[in-house]
């Protein structure tokens, strides 16, 4: 504590004196290793702005933020908390603690600099709510290379999920498993929306996952497109598939049984945990023949209605988080990609330079369900889906009658 | 006890529908099938809670690289004390990596008062209620009666609010306070119904040499209280250690319990899971309790036996 509260006011007085010094309690939920070194980058940042560091985390689930609300009720709210959720930024507004800043980030020039899906999920109701820290791709497909070498197959070269399920029969008779999947809800979920965006399309997946889901696409060819997608993936899971955690399912992959796994991106941290190089021992690809990729931004929100001197400070650490070289130091120490496409790629690691480069694309990303759209609706969905996967007798035409029947209860 | 005779009932009704042999040959015996049967059954519930546990303490002492092999019931090829050093030192809740010991401390500090607090004021309501004529007595144990069926989740709101107009949200002493009101219907019953069996002649003994509330109770009520408050106090230790939602709901910035380290440590998003610092962290948190068990254990049972026998 002392360290640090000298360091900050070393670093203040290296700096020009007009920026005072400011407590900032920042709440968020990152306890594990690559986490807290990349929670540490920004650490680093904001107290060569002169300012201080208290720390609270506190598990929970985004969409379910009941602790912050229970601190803002308690008359201690953070100054920075780490959200996603638009429901917390339109119950803060309620309240008056909304801080808006679409203003900061249009005079700094940042914005033009974000690939279009950051922007719509910072994005609350019209105005900028959101600092986005960090990005993950939902839909990623890891696979091992040695693996992939044995077996004679090349995942880079396939164009569509045809090619890719055309290749398994190869990978099995050289007693491989050709893609190691997880069976949870929430996992089944995200490959839904994934394949969506892969299949589909970005106007498809806007119409479904969107602030305002268009029932017309429930009944349509992309739909059908999509569940059957997901039979024939259902039907490629191994046996012990069954409530297997995204980890232990990418431990197969890193062991070499499975050749490749399709799951959010920050499976390359248990890669990276077990010694493993992007780019030699692993690759990654999007799903072959994708149209598009659904984007996870991880973003802080920082407190309104404060005095001068704070809301100075908590725009500080907003330009702390948006700083390209921050943001890519804080990249490489968490395994995520960078917010912005003008971040040095020097320091990022060959599946980041991947995603960047797909998301220079604007038409080729689509945000990431849970910081858009309604959570009862996106819930509905889950919950369909995973009867749909655990169900093989249940047909498309049972699942998109069950969506239809959801969508008149909850938005209709 | 009651376990042990239902379990008898039940292994003996299995065998006896298949042997019907005559009692008196039964006992001449050492090794009946009906005490196979009980030893059987027995087993398998000891089996039930220790395979799981063997398999938490074993990966606690392995490598992560063991570990992804996936031999969950193996043995550790290296044992290591990295994980338990590790969760105790160094693991992080948050951007603060000084291990579970932070917590360890805060859970000590939140439970003296919270014991203190929650068991005094039970005890001195338990005494009133059972040995004096107070108005209204009966409604009002109705009504404590009733709240206890009340889950904390429903008035979590209201009492965060209340402890923030009496200035002491974010404190231990919120924690110590929620703590012993949420604690009271339950432990003033127990209470009440232990004191109720105290001969009325002692009380009226003692009303006849001084008639003080407090010196009746503590002079004669609180040296009669041995076996109940150790009851009571392995009842709110085991609740109040293992409390996680009251700790990090009223804690606020610094005073969350171990509970809110063990699951920092544990609950994963975007990062990575070590099997081997969660199961040390876990077992380290788990500890506490079964020490208190150990050291008291007996004198429980006697103290819910003599409960027993009195009602």
């Amino acid at each position: 504590m002392l360290k640090s509260i000298l360091g900050g006011v070393t670093a203040a007085l290296m700096l020009s004196s007009a920026a005072s010094a400011t407590d900032l309690i920042i709440y968020h939920n990152w306890s594990s290793g690559p986490e807290v070194a990349a929670l540490n980058v920004l650490k680093d940042g904001l107290e060569a702005k002169g300012h201080t560091w208290t720390d609270i985390a506190i598990p929970h689930d985004t969409g379910s933020n009941v602790n912050l609300m229970n601190l803002v009720t308690g008359g201690t709210p953070p100054n920075v908390f780490l959200e996603s959720s638009p429901g917390v930024y339109r119950d803060l507004a309620g309240l008056g603690l909304g801080r808006p800043l679409t203003e900061f980030f249009t005079e700094q020039g940042i914005l033009e600099h974000y690939p279009t899906s950051v922007v719509s999920s910072i994005t609350v109701d019209g105005e900028i709510m959101k600092i986005p820290t960090a990005i993950h791709i939902d839909g990623m497909a890891y696979y091992n290379m040695e693996v992939a070498k044995a077996a004679g197959v090349d995942p880079a070269s396939w164009d569509s999920i045809d090619a890719m399920f055309a290749d398994f029969q190869k990978i099995r008779e050289a007693g491989y498993i050709p893609i190691a999947i997880g069976g949870q809800q929430w996992q089944v979920g995200y490959l839904t929306h994934a394949l969506a965006a892969a299949t589909g399309g970005p106007a498809f997946y806007n119409a479904l996952y969107g602030a305002e889901p268009d029932p017309a696409v429930i009944d349509s060819a992309e739909m059908r497109t999509l569940l059957e997608t997901l039979r024939r993936f259902q039907q490629e899971a191994d046996e012990g598939s069954v409530n297997r955690e995204w980890n232990v399912t990418t431990n197969m992959v890193i062991t070499g049984k499975a050749l490749m796994q399709i799951h959010g991106d920050w499976m390359k941290g248990e890669w990276t945990a077990a010694g493993k190089v992007a780019g030699t021992d692993f690759g990654c690809v999007q799903i072959p023949g994708a149209k598009a990729v659904p984007v996870t931004v991880d973003s802080w929100g920082i407190l309104g209605g404060q005095p001068a001197d704070v809301d100075a400070a908590e725009l500080d650490f907003a330009a702390v988080v948006a700083d390209p070289e921050i943001q890519a130091a804080f990249a490489s120490a968490k395994g995520s990609t960078p917010t912005r496409l003008d971040a040095p790629a020097e320091v990022l690691d060959a599946c980041s330079v991947e995603v960047l480069h797909i998301l220079e694309n604007a038409d080729h990303q689509v945000p990431n369900p849970h910081s858009t759209v309604d959570a009862d609706w996106q819930n509905s969905i889950w919950d369909v889906v995973f009867n749909f996967w655990s169900d093989p007798s249940m047909t498309v035409d049972d699942a998109i009658a069950q969506i239809q029947e959801n969508y008149d209860i909850i938005l209709g | 006890m009651s376990q042990f005779s239902v379990s008898e009932r039940a292994a003996a009704s299995g065998v006896m529908s298949q042997t019907r042999a005559p009692y008196f040959v039964r006992k001449k015996k050492g090794i009946t099938p009906r005490t196979i049967a009980i030893l059987v059954f027995l087993s398998i519930c000891a089996l039930f809670f220790c395979v799981p546990l063997y398999v938490v303490v074993v990966t606690s002492f392995k490598t992560m690289d063991q570990i992804r092999e996936g031999a969950i019931f193996s043995l550790p090829t290296i044992w290591t004390l990295e994980a338990w050093d590790h969760a105790w030192n160094h693991a992080c809740s948050g951007i603060k990596c000084d291990g579970l010991k932070v917590g360890f401390w805060n859970s000590i500090f939140i439970l003296f008062p919270s014991l203190i607090l929650s068991i005094s004021l039970a005890m001195v309501t338990g005494f009133a209620l059972a040995l004096w004529n107070v108005r209204w007595a009966g409604a009002f144990l109705f009504l404590l009666f009733i709240c206890a069926f009340v889950p904390f989740q429903i008035i979590m709101y209201p009492l965060i609010v209340m402890t923030t107009t009496t200035k002491i949200y974010g404190t231990l002493w919120a924690v110590a306070v929620i703590h012993a009101v949420l604690a009271m219907p339950v432990l003033t019953l127990i209470f009440r119904n232990y004191y109720k069996d105290i001969p009325t002649e002692i009380m009226s003994a003692a009303m006849m040499d001084s008639g003080s509330f407090w010196r009746i109770f503590f002079e004669i009520i609180v040296p009669m209280s041995g076996n109940i408050l150790i009851v009571v106090l392995i009842l709110q230790i085991t609740s109040i250690w293992n409390d996680y939602l009251i700790g990090v709901t009223f804690g606020g910035l610094t005073g969350q319990p171990m509970t809110v380290n063990l699951a920092n440590l544990i609950t994963i998003s975007t990062g990575t899971t070590n099997y081997a610092h969660n199961m040390a962290a876990a077992l380290l948190t788990a500890i506490p309790p079964l020490v208190v068990y150990f050291l008291v254990g007996k004198l429980f049972v006697q103290g819910v036996t003599a409960g027993a026998i009195k009602g």
